[in-house]
């Protein structure tokens, strides 16, 4: 997995740091500013199909305990994440000061897949019945909460584009991901797999499937002057 | 007596295999064309996991001091182990449980083998029959993955070779007084002729066989086992038709902090030892009571244990028992610095019960030791660690009665 992570996260840093004179260097196709038509943004939607479905994350087998592993929710990896490796300019205001959440519930970090905009806050509320141990070697945002118990929460402020593997320090079994993008065309697909990406102004765009399962793959696309859908499905993973 | 001859063990040869190993686990990952697993293998739908273990601990050797040694007669400042550990559960209440280990890679050695059974899926009953995890204390089942040990060395009653044997027995007050700070390599008159390490008050390396019990409620834990061997000889099969009985009880009055208590007993001394002195008669156990306690708050992890032990050694010369105890205390504390720094130390101490041999002469029977250790560690990756240690000995007896340590490590498991 750790080799398909380069890749990805080069994307993020060319994004991030890339500026918008890049930015529309790349959204070629972009509309051109002419104030006569009124430009009508579309929509880019479809599926990511996963070829081999990724199992559920395990304990580590820890021989010295003298009882059955407790319970913990089943960690939902079939969610994928589609984004636009570049974006046009407008995609990058942001206004307010958003927040999101990742708990953990059952020995589990819910969801297992958080997509966010740089300057998100995230809270990390524990809802289990036990400790809880949130930290991060992640170089796009390093970061130990400590062991904290049910009914407190901890937030960190995610700046910076890329990619945030989160871990408990105690829980062996769980794990998240946290993607942290410069603009905001970027969509967790569903239980089937579908996303959604709406308000996509008209150009043409690199788009791009993310799974922890499978390398990513890229699809290069036109949205129209005229707006619309347009179909973009993904088959992740090794035929 | 003669002074035994020192053997090269595996732990003195050079150790260029750790270093390499140590090497070969630095490189950066992103060299690496296969990237090293970050969670046990999967498979038959989760029913199996497989984890592994590979320690490269490389330190100084130690051919005269012997503070770090195990019963198993490897260094542990000086040691490569490696471990394969498997659960597999083919029903939901049920699971087969083993770990397979090697040091300083001499032959593989099943650790742990065992079969647990939770009796009613909607109950936290479990039992457990095979080579089991230790029922007393708390270190010993934390000890036994190299991460879940926050230091590289080991609590001196777990680990520290006392002069006591199971397989031998002095024959009087005199020849127990001989071997004071010497249990890396004993030898008593009755029993076993040959030369052989002492064992801790505690095996952290070796696990006993028997059946256990567990019982969970919101706040209270209680486990119980029959095991063939005792805590300082764990066995597989029995030597002397006793069984051992122990017990803890664990209380956790909030998230966080636990309090464990625990008792053991069990028959101590091969039977070629008491069959060789009938005279002395009655048992020959080992008993012992510990308490244990931990509490962990944002960065902080402290840990205590006390454990105290006796035993009932048998004498030829006068036909008789005499007990003789040991307490093994001590305090240790983790600190994370950052995400990828830990610090940690631990201050330890190992005292022996005193003997009444004359006028205004009380020895302890094995010299008494202190140790302190402070570790620094570095995460390279969430399972991959590099840490490094500074541990002081001191002894009032033996050939070396102060001793201190560098050590590096790398640990990785998966």
């Amino acid at each position: 997995m750790r080799s398909r992570m380069p890749s990805a996260r080069l994307v993020f840093v060319a994004v991030a740091f890339g500026g918008a004179a890049a930015l529309g260097a790349a959204t070629t196709g972009a509309p051109a500013s002419t104030a006569v038509d009124p430009v009508v943004n579309g929509t880019i939607r479809g599926r990511v199909e996963l070829r081999q479905a990724p199992a559920d994350l395990s304990p580590r087998p820890h021989v010295g305990d003298v009882a059955m592993p407790r319970a913990h929710d089943p960690t939902d990896r079939r969610r994928s994440v589609v984004y636009l490796e570049t974006a046009p300019r407008a995609a990058f205001d942001q206004r307010d000061e958003p927040r999101a959440r990742l708990d953990q519930r059952n020995e589990a970090f819910v969801p297992h897949v958080l997509a966010i905009v740089a300057g998100t806050t995230v809270d990390f509320p524990n809802n289990d019945k036990t400790y809880h141990n949130v930290f991060s070697l992640s170089p796009t945002k390093p970061f130990d909460l400590g062991r904290y118990a049910v009914g407190h929460s901890k937030s960190i402020k995610f700046d910076r584009p890329g990619i945030v593997r989160v871990f408990c320090d105690i829980h062996s079994h769980m794990s998240a991901f946290i993607l942290v993008f410069a603009h905001r065309h970027f969509a967790v697909s569903d239980d089937e797999g579908r996303y959604r990406l709406d308000n996509v102004p008209p150009g043409t765009y690199t788009v791009i499937a993310w799974n922890e399962s499978a390398p990513s793959e890229s699809r290069r696309i036109m949205v129209p002057e005229s707006g619309g859908d347009v179909e973009v499905n993904f088959a992740l993973g090794r035929r | 007596m003669c002074r035994p001859t020192v053997r090269p063990t595996p732990s003195s040869r050079p150790s260029s295999w750790a270093v390499a190993v140590a090497a070969w686990l630095l490189v950066p990952l992103p060299a690496l064309a296969q990237p090293l697993p970050t969670g046990p293998v999967n498979a038959f739908d989760g029913r199996l996991a497989v984890g592994a273990e590979v320690v490269a601990t490389i330190g100084e050797r130690d051919d005269i001091a012997f503070f770090n040694y195990t019963d198993y007669e490897h260094n542990t400042l000086r040691m490569f182990r490696l471990a394969m550990s498997a659960s597999w559960r083919p029903l939901s209440r049920i699971a087969i449980v083993g770990e397979i280990r090697s040091e300083d890679l001499d032959r593989v050695r099943p650790y742990a083998a065992y079969v647990r059974v939770r009796p009613w899926i909607n109950r936290a009953f479990d039992v457990q029959a095979g080579r089991i995890p230790p029922t007393f204390g708390a270190f010993g089942r934390r000890g036994y993955q190299g991460n879940d040990n926050p230091l590289i060395g080991y609590p001196l009653a777990y680990q520290y070779l006392t002069s006591l044997r199971p397989d031998a027995a002095p024959a009087t007050v005199a020849d127990l007084l001989v071997m004071r700070g010497r249990g890396w390599r004993t030898s008593y008159p009755i029993g076993s002729q040959t030369l052989g390490p002492g064992v801790p008050l505690i095996s952290a390396f070796r696990w006993d066989t028997g059946i256990q019990a567990h019982w969970e409620g919101q706040a209270i834990e209680v486990t119980g086992s029959v095991t063939s061997g005792t805590l300082a000889d764990p066995r597989v099969s029995d030597n002397n038709g006793g069984k051992q009985v122990s017990s803890r009880l664990a209380y956790r009055p909030t998230a966080g902090l636990v309090f464990g208590g625990s008792a053991a007993r069990g028959e101590f001394f091969d039977r070629e030892v008491t069959e060789a002195l009938p005279e002395s008669g009655g048992s020959h156990a080992q008993t012992a009571f510990g308490a244990d306690a931990e509490y962990s708050r944002g960065y902080w992890l402290v840990r205590s244990e006390v454990v105290w032990s006796r035993w009932n050694v048998p004498f030829a010369t006068p036909p008789s028992n005499l007990t003789v105890g040991a307490l093994g205390a001590w305090v240790e504390g983790r600190y994370r610095v950052t995400p990828r720094i830990v610090v940690s130390g631990r201050a330890d101490r190992l005292a022996f019960s005193r003997l009444d041999v004359g006028p205004n002469l009380t020895p302890t029977w094995d010299a008494n030791v202190w140790r302190i250790e402070a570790d620094a560690g570095y995460y390279i990756q969430r399972n991959l660690v590099a840490r490094f240690a500074v541990q002081h000995n001191d002894r009032d007896g033996g050939r070396v009665r102060k001793r201190t340590y560098y050590s590096g490590q790398v640990a990785y498991w998966f």
